[in-house]
């Protein structure tokens, strides 16, 4: 088996086996260990709560030496994640200058979950959002529950 | 026999002067092309000139018509500066020897004009030559006038004139014949208009640029032909060249020499002749044309680029073929024949055809860049061109060594290279003196004479050898080597020929002791020369060109297929011979101008990525790789020996690809083993887990990896094996070391073996590789794709600082430094902080980093003992802060210079 390959394995059965708080973790297909599909519920006591949200993780032929890439499929109303249908996400662990071979898919999930209980408005993708999480939290809660309510509801897709 | 014209301009010998030579300075010096004997007619190199619009408004850009009557109605007005129309010829003469300034320049001037030489002019009488002279004017003002040359085609003033003028300015250069300026045409003999702003900076300190322009009709249509030679500088504190008195009989001083030295029987050999000269300049003749081809022949009634007018001139100027121009808009052609548009409407000019969408902008801007990256192309150089027949004197390089290029050829024009040696002359060598007074040299040995100092100017004659059947002496010139060791001396045979004396062991020998004597890879005496290598490189046996002419003969618009077609079919002798391009329906002759864009237009072709071939080196770096995935296209081998055939050949031929790739290939074209740190150049995130592994414990098995990767090709991946039954093996803390050297090596190199293996094939048929071994992969770079011209102050402009401002000392040493270096040196600093020699099209600006635009940035660390390191993945110099600009000079000379290899993190 190859390099990455059977690291995938590997991290897939950790992760289907006991998968991180909040996610169901699955391939997109049986054939490819490379495109993982992630069910992320909106974590209890934040404004996401109550959401559901696909997320894609990508990872490259070259993982673990280049870091993988996630998307979110479900829209969320988020500083750090782009407000348009491609769901990208600013992850420090995910630049590349700081992304280490040793890093997990696990690690990044559960960082991706962080992120959403804790939002980081300083370093914004979205930087209206940004603005108004910081100077008009209830305004920001309105539009993340509007969303949660418009993209978020179905069960999965 | 009148005509020698530019024979004896600047110093060359008389003598059959080294094929060898005139091919090394093809691209500087037009008089070592001419004087190479009579098959090899002197027609100067293409040069572009423009390389932006003509002009961001619509200047004055004078028509024809206009450009040709300033000085007519000048004089007809009586404020009359110009050439006298009505006075007798001998009036003339004497009002032009006066040489006055004239109106419009009460102000301080600002650009010197030098009218070096015409080459090749109409001859437009069947037994009599002309007496040319040229009057050179800014906007129809200030008009100057040369001297006269009596009875040439091939006219050598080297007069220089002070103007006040203007970017916008527009310098028109009319050449007449004396003996004619009475009648109806004044014996026009052709006229050049150069845009002031398109060629030189005024604003800029010392300028200076030589321009070789086609001579271009005026509105009688009476036929014209031959080039123009001319400097402009913005440089006027040396004093302009002191006018020689006033003879109208023998303003060329070349005539006495020759005439009194050369003897009828070697009359053969002379290097230009009227016919000769004549040969060359008409489009579509044979370069081995006869010598007696009569004047029908060279007279053809077009220059280089006239096809292309011919077929427009039968359009208006509002239309062409792809129908009628929107309203308002104007076709024009420039004075190189190209065609530009006139928007009438908003007074602006443009290299783009207009459509009435503006559609058409996209594509403009493209041509734009590519003419801009043309024009750098052209511009590139190395070490060793800057020599040549008139190779400055030490004087003169040290003078000049802040200072372009182009800046020393020309000062070298001004000065005609004749400064004095000094000791006694060789024996057989006499110095005699032009009625001028100008010093001229003798050769009783060889029976030749030339301007140059044979004290000054020092050839190794290569007598002989198998490609040599012809008997040519190869010379080749070294007087850049610099002094010779402690106790040795040149002397000369009685054949003229050099030799070196070791006082120390009172031995002689026929080698430069100056030059590698070897190629033994364990004596890395000339690491740090290029120059040298580059000497010695093309002196040898294998690199010389071999007798007789290679045609390669492709369509513009299929340059990739033609060329392929027609390397591939040739055989790897064939291609040693002269190469002669021809674009099919464009006239003109390759004396170096059409084998330049030749390689430039092919360089495009055959790297760019959309033939997957090859691949750019990350996302946003334009550094070439081969593309492992090639084999999409079944015949890539033949095209990867194809692409070294074309590399090896553009070496082989002294012409620079407009191509960078990334450091490792220079390596494996040398057959050094990759290392990590050439990963940096290809894939800097890879490099980077890979540094990470070596430098971290990766044990307990936390990366889970095995001797053996995967490769993605076309969607499906597949499994590769590092070693055998890799794939079952782990990586630890103990092996990581060897995975990581096999990981390097199978990115770089395994996955494209095959491709590389028939790259190199291609290459070494042209190119033996024990001679490219004597560069390293930083020279190579620069032998491939020629040093560019860096201009300092959009670089400067274009960087940034961490832990600096602009304003520290330290950053003004290091600028200061960087401005007294020369173009090699520039390019090395480049190479050591951002990885490659390539500067963007749009300037430093634009320069990217591995992980898109970085500017260049000079950062505050390191302690004063250390050298600088540079970090090329974001083209960032780490610069300690150096106390005197003395120290900085010397870390950074030789942090530059010593350090090999591309990746420096």
């Amino acid at each position: 088996m190859a390099a990455s390959q059977k690291r995938l394995t590997k991290e897939l059965q950790e992760c289907t086996e006991s998968p991180p708080q909040g996610m169901t973790i699955s391939l997109a297909s049986e054939a490819d260990l490379h495109k993982w599909n992630i069910v992320l519920a909106g974590p209890p006591g934040t404004p996401y709560a109550g959401g559901v949200y696909n997320i894609t993780a990508s990872l490259p032929p070259d993982y673990p030496f280049k870091a993988p890439q996630i998307n979110f499929v479900t829209r969320i109303y988020h500083p750090n994640i782009t407000n348009d249908s491609l769901g990208n996400i600013c992850l420090g662990l995910l630049k590349p200058e700081n992304w280490k071979p040793a890093s997990r898919v696990r690690a990044v999930l559960e960082a991706v979950r962080q992120l959403l209980v804790e939002p980081n408005p300083d370093d914004p993708l979205e930087a209206r959002i940004a603005d108004e999480y910081r100077n008009n939290r209830v305004e920001f809660d309105k539009n993340v529950k509007s969303y949660v309510t418009r993209y978020a509801k179905g069960s999965s897709k | 026999m009148g005509a020698s014209g530019g024979t004896a301009l600047a110093g060359e010998l008389l003598t059959g002067v080294a094929y060898l030579l005139a091919e090394v300075y093809a691209s500087s010096s037009w008089w070592t092309r001419r004087a190479s004997s009579q098959n090899r007619p002197s027609l100067s190199p293409y040069i572009p000139g423009l390389t932006s619009p003509p002009a961001a408004r619509v200047t004055p850009l004078p028509n024809r018509s206009d450009a040709f009557t300033p000085a007519r109605k000048r004089t007809g007005g009586g404020r009359a500066r110009g050439p006298p129309v009505n006075t007798s010829s001998h009036g003339i003469t004497t009002a032009m020897a006066t040489n006055r300034s004239d109106s419009g320049s009460s102000a301080q001037p600002n650009l010197r004009v030098t009218i070096i030489a015409a080459d090749g002019l109409y001859k437009r009488d069947v037994f009599r030559l002309p007496d040319p002279f040229a009057v050179a004017t800014i906007n129809g003002e200030q008009t100057k006038t040369t001297q006269v040359c009596k009875r040439t085609l091939n006219p050598y003033w080297n007069e220089s004139f002070d103007y006040r003028a203007t970017e916008d300015g527009i310098l028109a250069v009319q050449v007449f014949d004396q003996k004619k300026f009475k009648k109806k045409d004044q014996g026009f003999l052709g006229v050049i208009n150069v845009r002031i702003g398109d060629v030189i900076e005024l604003a800029d300190g010392a300028d200076d640029q030589m321009l070789t322009r086609d001579l271009k009709k005026s509105t009688d249509n009476l036929v014209v032909h031959g080039k123009l030679i001319i400097n402009l500088s913005t440089n006027l504190s040396t004093p302009t060249r002191p006018q020689q008195p006033q003879s109208t009989n023998s303003s060329r001083p070349s005539l006495a020499p020759q005439a009194s030295a050369l003897s009828a029987d070697r009359a053969s050999e002379r290097p230009t002749s009227s016919t000769s000269a004549l040969n060359g300049t008409g489009p579509g003749t044979q370069t081995n044309l006869p010598i007696r081809t009569n004047g029908v022949n060279g007279a053809a009634p077009a220059s280089g680029n006239a096809s292309g007018q011919s077929r427009s001139a039968q359009m208006s100027p509002f239309e062409d073929a792809h129908g009628r121009l929107p309203a308002g808009w104007e076709r024009r052609e420039d004075h190189l024949g190209r065609t530009y548009y006139v928007d009438h409407n908003s007074r602006t000019t443009s290299w783009t055809r207009p459509t009435q969408a503006g559609a058409g902008d996209a594509r403009g801007e493209r041509e734009a860049a590519t003419q801009v990256e043309r024009q750098r192309h052209q511009n590139r150089t190395l070490p060793e061109d800057r020599t040549g027949a008139n190779s400055p004197t030490l004087q003169h390089q040290q003078q000049q060594a802040s200072t372009q290029q182009n800046a020393q050829n020309s000062t070298m024009m001004h000065t005609g290279a004749t400064s004095p040696g000094t000791g006694e002359l060789p024996p057989g060598w006499e110095q005699r003196w032009t009625p001028e007074g100008r010093p001229y040299f003798v050769d009783h040995n060889t029976r030749t004479t030339t301007w140059v100092d044979p004290r000054r100017q020092q050839y190794i004659r290569m007598y002989g050898g198998n490609n040599n059947a012809n008997g040519t002496i190869q010379q080749q010139p070294v007087s850049q080597l610099g002094p010779l060791p402690s106790g040795w001396e040149m002397r000369l045979t009685n054949t003229a020929r050099v030799y070196f004396v070791d006082h120390n062991t009172k031995t002689t020998t026929w080698d430069d002791p100056r030059l590698p004597s070897s190629l033994d890879q364990n004596v890395p005496q000339y690491k740090r020369d290029f120059r040298r290598k580059l000497i010695y490189f093309r002196s040898q046996p294998a690199m010389r060109i071999l007798s007789g002419q290679c045609h390669i003969k492709v369509r513009r618009s299929h340059i990739f297929e033609d060329s392929f077609a027609e390397i591939s079919r040739q055989s790897a002798t064939d291609l040693k011979k002269r190469l002669m391009i021809k674009f099919e329906g464009e006239d003109g002759l390759d004396y170096g101008g059409l084998s330049r864009e030749f390689f430039f237009l092919l360089s495009h072709e055959m790297f760019n990525p959309f033939y997957c071939l090859f691949e750019y080196s990350a996302h946003d770096n334009y550094t070439l790789q081969i593309n492992p995935h090639s084999g999409i296209n079944p015949e890539h081998l033949n095209y990867f020996k194809f692409i070294g055939r074309v590399v090896g050949l553009a070496i082989f031929h002294r012409r620079f690809l407009d191509a960078f790739f990334i450091g490792a290939l220079y390596k494996m074209v040398l057959g050094k083993a990759v290392q990590l740190a050439d990963m940096e150049g290809v894939d800097a995130d890879f490099h980077r887990s890979l540094q990470w592994m070596l430098d971290n414990d990766i044990s307990g098995g936390i990366l889970e990896q095995t001797f053996s990767t995967e490769d993605e090709r076309f969607g499906v991946m597949t499994v590769e094996d590092l070693i055998p039954n890799g794939r079952n093996i782990d990586v630890t803390n103990e092996n990581k070391k060897e995975y990581v050297d096999l990981m390097v090596k199978w990115r770089i190199e395994k996955r494209i073996a095959e491709q590389f293996q028939a790259f190199k094939d291609g290459f070494q048929e042209l190119i033996p590789h024990d001679l490219i071994n004597v560069f390293d992969e930083r020279e190579l770079e620069l032998l491939i794709g020629g040093i560019a011209e860096i201009d300092v102050d959009d670089w400067k402009k274009h960087t940034d600082y961490r832990g600096y401002t602009e304003n520290d000392e330290v950053i003004q040493f290091f600028w200061q430094t960087i401005r007294s270096w020369d173009g090699e040196q520039k390019s090395r600093l480049l190479q050591f902080a951002t990885g490659t020699s390539r500067i963007p099209v749009n300037g430093f600006k634009d320069l990217q980093g591995s992980d898109g635009p970085r500017r260049f940035t000079i950062e505050k660390a390191g302690d004063v003992g250390n050298l600088p390191k540079a970090h090329t993945c974001f083209n960032r110099l780490d610069l300690p802060a150096y106390k005197s600009l003395e120290a900085l000079q010397q870390k950074l000379t030789i942090a530059v210079e010593e350090t090999m290899g591309f990746g420096q993190e």
